[in-house]
């Protein structure tokens, strides 16, 4: 009961949140809201958004998965390392993907058939897969790709948006309705919420969760691809450390990392006033790293605040009483 | 040391000064009052039996003397003078240690390590040498010989009671409570633990005894003191007990306080069970069950009663043996497969096993059956799935505003409501219920109970696993009793009383002879 | 059979097993690689090591108590630079000083962490995640991406790396490795005889007995963080000396490499069991692979690949072999009291191991 009540005035703060953001920036910068600007805005962080949306899904279940950037660079680098070797593109995209799908796949083995830790098992992937990436690519940067992948990367063809701003957001929708209205959705918050009343239920928790972890290396795979065309060239560290603004997106939105609680309105909140903050600080030129601190701070806030609060609420009721 | 007292010997005790006096205590818990006006008292040199159905207040007064509750009235008097118990660490402090069934201990620390744990006063520096020979020391006055440098990890469950012992001892303890330490141990480690038991009496420890085997009461105990429904019944010397007496005092409630069901006219066999086994957890259980027939299992807690529940759910399946069912030879294995052939089990824990109390009434109700409620773009009809909850809420009577409303927000009466439709709604033909009551209001018993009736009439086959005597006797058709994973007998409902179901349950003589061979 | 079983334990055959492997890896190693087995291989192995293991030290201790600390690598990068760049600005600190700046700078950051973890009940990967990114960005930001460079340091602590102080055979010892030693011994003497470090074990091993005794959980998970951010700071200063050239990027994924070291070492991730002798076996394993598959002309770029691997299998073999032999030892423990009841009274050999 205190679970809901308390993410809904969470929504409600982060709605709060944004808006003063949003204000600052405006006084900043008059250009803020043209449209322009806000495609910008997505597009400098599009890849990590993408991502966040499986990993929502992964926290809700209770599981982690700390390999996504990996498996993001792991991506790129078997594409560019194929299309080197004088493989077709599209075949060398292909691959790519389903690179991803073969991680996603380990991953999910490790975890949901035998059991370990999805803490361990993906920071060994995240540690491992980037050392395959490497393998590949070394400490080359592998670029000249066919001219259409860097358009559809860089310039829009959707009317002002660009293909990763439309994957994103049909990707969204998609997730939306996988997490709200199916059947796997509800399954992801029983595993999440009651893992022992789910198997009593007889919800093949393994299965899910096995979905749940090819899913997340096939989006990373995207989007890391969606990053390579971003880009227009590829690298062996490419997309290092994203998952840690992946995960505070995730968080920052509600999520609680025990799993079984949050949405996606938090989550696509947390999308907005991040994204409206790196835009911020940047236009007041604070630079990446102190940026990327920000966020860090702000991954502890968004769990330390709610447990202070539950520890007030305690202490004030234990001596009502 | 000496191993005088014998077991025939009487002592008298009545002389000795108490060294802890629980006086008038009581304890409620929401709507169940746990213990009311209480009084025991425990004196150095005596093994002091508590006895009393589950649920019948001595694991809380036993909370109570180790601090991990604290009473709502009465006082607690050690060597006289009052005490309070704010911690388990205080209790320690006091010379008060328990050792329960699952010994806690620290599976990475080695046996000696264990035993000195919680000392003060050893000194920052730990000296191996000293504290291994000082384990080995009171290990060996205890007559047990373990290997102190081993890790507790390994220790079966005797040796472990064994390390949970010589930390007692090593603490100077005044009073040692023993919460059913020979529930999962052979014979043999029961003579063993026994020793020990006598030795402590022997040097002036106060110890309260709990356990359910009988005959093990009759053999250690100076005294014993019978609970029922919080309240304590009777406290007498040993030798003015006889088991008979004890189970009297135990079930003395009146009978027919609930209204038998009345009888249904069975139908066709349903179900065939015959020699079922899991290794180490039951054994060689066989029965059968026509539809429209209520089969009660008695029994005491950890008897094995839930696990053949577990086993025809596919849970934790069976080792060996055959169930038929609806004339099919079935092996179980997995809780969709059991649910694929009808079988449905309600289990004993609510909150963990049975539901997600996060989630809706609603949700809860179709998870089982998620599929029936999708349609062809894999989307959930919510619309169906609150009609069916709506039904079931006015069929079962669920008190809730909505069945949009977490789970977790209703009474338990009403979440076991939930999750009795959560099990109606896959339709079963054999329902298992396991502990259906088990802490929820009158009311709400008796609207469960009226729903099994109903249940019954409409053809379904019901296993109703239940601590709840009066609920086995009124609710049953035939009952089988379990004791230590073992079928001891089955009763029809003509035949059976009270004291037939807890002596077969105590493991006294078997009085019938529809016990296996 | 068992009167091996008496002598080791499950947890000592892991141990042993990582160091065979290790002398298998090196003995492939010297007959893949001319030269193998020069004073130049171990000293290169030794000193990459040496820091590792440092770092790691801390690492197995928050590891006990069932947390994680992932902010290592920024700790260490911090406390390089800035006590780098008071070196340089001021050449005449004494080294002792220098090196317990260090230490104090790691220390305040560790006691953030452990704060947060223990009172403020945050995650403790959540809490180091978030720390990792904070005290890298404040390096960034206060260095103004400048670089500590090794002609601004005085000739005391450049040397340092290539100071013995003491020589066995062709082997050098240098100052180092020494005084990764030296820690590892201190650590592994006190979380083996000092009481409140046996507390790591126990808080690790069952939290639930643990508080039932009245251990004070919290001031131990806290401690855990303080002595990691303390001997990271000290690693800082060793990462300072080694290379000298300091530039806000320093130590940079090191905390993967440690938490390999720990893993790999036989800490169990669950927490309560696993030494810090472990740890480092772990760290050396990491390093002679690192270091031999360089020399083989091998891609650096399989470090990461193969230390993914070992962790994973360091798992996996954890939770499916090691309890396996755990089983095998708890039958034999049966058999034992089976056999010794008879005979009450009889006590257990006391042949010290």
């Amino acid at each position: 009961m205190t679970a809901l009540s308390r993410l809904k005035s969470w929504e409600g703060l982060l709605l709060a949140l944004l808006l003063v953001i949003l204000f600052f920036n405006v006084t900043d910068s008059p250009f803020f809201l043209g449209v322009g600007n806000i495609v910008n805005l997505f597009q400098l962080s599009i890849e990590k958004i993408i991502v966040a949306l499986i990993m929502t899904l992964i926290i809700i279940s209770g599981e982690i998965d700390l390999s996504v950037a990996s498996v993001m660079g792991l991506a790129a680098c078997v594409m560019a390392w194929l299309f080197q070797m004088g493989t077709p593109f599209p075949l060398a995209l292909l691959a790519a993907v389903a690179s991803g799908a073969v991680a996603g796949l380990f991953n999910g083995f490790w975890i949901a058939y035998v059991g370990l830790p999805s803490l361990a098992v993906t920071l060994a992937g995240l540690i491992g897969y980037r050392g395959i990436a490497r393998i590949l690519v070394e400490d080359r940067a592998i670029g000249g790709y066919p001219e259409w992948f860097n358009t559809l990367g860089q310039q829009p063809t959707f009317g002002p948006l660009t293909l990763s701003i439309v994957i994103f957001f049909v990707l969204l929708i998609l997730v939306v309705v996988v997490l709200h209205r199916s059947a796997l959705g509800r399954l992801i918050y029983v595993i999440g919420n009651s893992p022992n009343a789910a198997r009593y239920s007889g919800v093949r928790v393994k299965r899910v969760k096995m979905a749940l972890f090819v899913a997340s290396g096939i989006i990373s795979a995207i989007a890391g691809v969606l990053y390579a065309a971003r880009l227009g060239s590829v690298r062996g560290d490419m997309a290092q450390g994203f998952e840690l603004d992946i995960i505070t997106i995730v968080l920052l939105g509600g999520v609680s990392i025990f799993g079984g609680s949050g949405n996606l309105v938090g989550v696509g909140l947390s999308i907005l006033v991040i994204l409206n903050l790196r835009n911020g600080m940047g236009l007041a030129n604070i630079t990446g790293n102190t940026q990327t601190s920000v966020i860090g701070a702000l991954l502890i806030v968004s769990v330390l605040l709610p447990n202070m609060a539950q520890l007030i609420r305690n202490k004030w009721r234990g001596s009502e009483t | 040391m000496s191993l005088t007292a014998g077991v025939g010997e009487s002592r008298t005790l009545a002389a000795v000064p108490p060294i802890l006096e629980m006086r008038d205590i009581a304890k409620r818990f929401g709507a169940t009052q746990a213990l009311e006006a209480v009084s025991l008292t425990l004196r150095p040199g005596e093994v002091h039996a508590l006895l009393g159905e589950n649920g019948a207040g001595k694991s809380t007064l036993i909370k109570i003397m180790t601090g991990v509750y604290q009473p709502d009235r009465g006082e607690i008097l050690l060597a006289g003078k009052p005490i309070t118990i704010g911690s388990a660490a205080e209790a320690q402090r006091h010379g008060i240690a328990a050792i329960y069934q699952e010994p806690l201990l620290f599976p990475d620390l080695n046996v000696a390590e264990n035993i000195f744990i919680s000392h003060q006063g050893r000194g920052a520096v730990t000296n191996w040498r000293r504290m291994f020979r000082e384990a080995e020391e009171i290990l060996a006055a205890l007559g047990v010989s373990l290997d102190v440098r081993s890790p507790a990890r390994g220790l079966t469950l005797a040796a472990q009671q064994s390390v949970e012992i010589a930390k007692a001892i090593s603490l100077n303890v005044r009073v040692l409570i023993m919460d059913e330490p020979t529930a999962s141990l052979s014979a043999h480690e029961v003579a063993q633990l026994f020793k020990l038991v006598r030795d402590l009496r022997d040097k002036g420890v106060a110890i309260l005894f709990v356990s359910h085997r009988m005959e093990e009461v009759f053999e250690i105990a100076d005294t014993v003191t019978v609970f029922r429904d919080g309240r304590l019944i009777s406290t007498r010397p040993r030798a003015e007990v006889t088991p008979q007496i004890a189970i009297a005092d135990m079930v003395g409630r009146e009978v027919g306080l609930l209204k038998p069901r009345p009888p249904v006219a069975a139908g066709d066999l349903l179900l065939s069970v015959r020699d079922l086994c899991r290794e180490r957890v039951f054994q060689n259980v066989s029965f059968d069950l026509r539809r429209g027939e209520v089969l009660g299992f008695a029994g005491l807690i950890g008897a094995g009663r839930t696990d053949i529940g577990l086993a025809l759910f596919g849970i934790e399946p069976a080792t060996s043996g055959t169930i038929v069912l609806n004339g099919q030879n079935l092996a179980i294995h997995s809780p969709r497969q059991a649910m694929a052939n009808g079988i449905a089990y309600l289990s004993e824990d609510r909150r963990q096993l049975g539901l997600s109390l996060p989630m809706s009434v609603a949700a809860n109700i179709s998870l089982p059956v998620l599929s029936r409620f999708l349609n062809r773009l894999g989307l959930i009809r919510t619309s169906q799935e609150n009609e069916t909850a709506e039904g079931y809420r006015r069929r079962l009577a669920i008190r809730t505003p909505s069945v949009d409303l977490p789970v977790a927000k209703l009474s338990g009466g009403n979440q076991q409501k939930v999750m009795l439709s959560k099990w109606l709604n896959t339709h079963p033909s054999l329902l298992i219920l396991d502990e259906p009551t088990r802490g929820i209001d009158v009311g709400a018993k008796a609207e469960v109970h009226a729903m099994i009736g109903e249940l019954a009439a409409e053809g379904i086959g019901i296993m109703m696993i239940s601590s709840d005597m009066p609920e086995v006797l009124a609710m049953s058709d035939r009952i089988l009793v379990m004791r230590e994973g073992r079928q001891m007998a089955i009763f029809s409902r003509e035949e059976v009383t009270q004291e037939k179901i807890m002596t077969a349950a105590m493991g006294q003589a078997l009085v019938h002879e529809g016990v296996p061979a | 059979m068992n009167w091996l079983q008496r002598r080791v334990r499950p947890e000592q055959i892991r141990e042993l097993s990582l160091l065979l492997l290790i002398v298998v890896a090196v003995i492939i190693f010297g007959s893949l690689i001319d030269g193998y087995y020069t004073s130049r291989t171990f000293n290169r192995i030794a000193s990459s090591v040496a820091i590792i293991t440092v770092v790691a030290a801390g690492q197995t201790l928050v590891v006990l108590t069932r947390n994680i600390d992932l902010s290592v690598g920024s700790i260490v990068g911090c406390t390089a630079y800035f006590t780098g760049s008071l070196i340089a600005a001021n050449n005449g600190l004494p080294p002792i000083l220098a090196a317990l700046v260090a230490i104090a700078l790691g220390t305040l950051m560790g006691s953030i962490n452990g704060v947060l973890v223990a009172w403020g009940r945050v995650p403790s990967i959540i809490v180091t995640l978030g720390s990792l990114a904070i005290y890298r960005g404040i390096l960034i930001e206060y260095s103004g991406a400048k670089t500590v460079t090794t002609d601004s340091l005085p000739a005391w602590l450049v040397d340092l790396p290539q100071n013995a102080l003491f020589t066995i055979g062709g082997l050098e010892f240098r100052t180092m490795v020494v005084l990764a030693i030296v820690v590892v011994i201190i650590f592994q003497l006190a979380t083996s005889l000092l009481s409140f470090f046996r507390r790591f074990y126990a808080i690790g091993s069952n939290p639930e007995a643990a508080s039932l005794i009245g251990l004070p959980a919290q001031r131990m998970i806290f401690t855990s963080f303080v002595l990691s951010g303390a001997l990271s700071g000290l690693a800082g200063f060793l990462f300072l000396a080694r290379f000298g050239n300091i530039t806000v990027e320093a130590g940079r994924g090191l905390e993967l490499q440690v938490v390999a070291a720990v893993v790999v070492g036989g800490v169990n991730i669950f927490g309560g069991s696993g030494t810090i002798f472990g740890a480092m076996l772990g760290g050396v394993m990491i390093g002679t692979l690192e270091q031999s598959l360089f020399r083989l002309g091998i891609s650096e770029f399989w470090r990461d690949a193969i230390l993914g691997l070992l962790i994973l299998l360091a798992v996996a073999s954890d939770a499916v072999i090691l309890n396996r032999l755990r089983a095998l030892w708890a039958r034999s423990d049966l058999k034992l009291i089976d056999k010794t009841a008879a005979l009450p009274g009889a006590a257990s050999g006391t042949s010290s191991r």
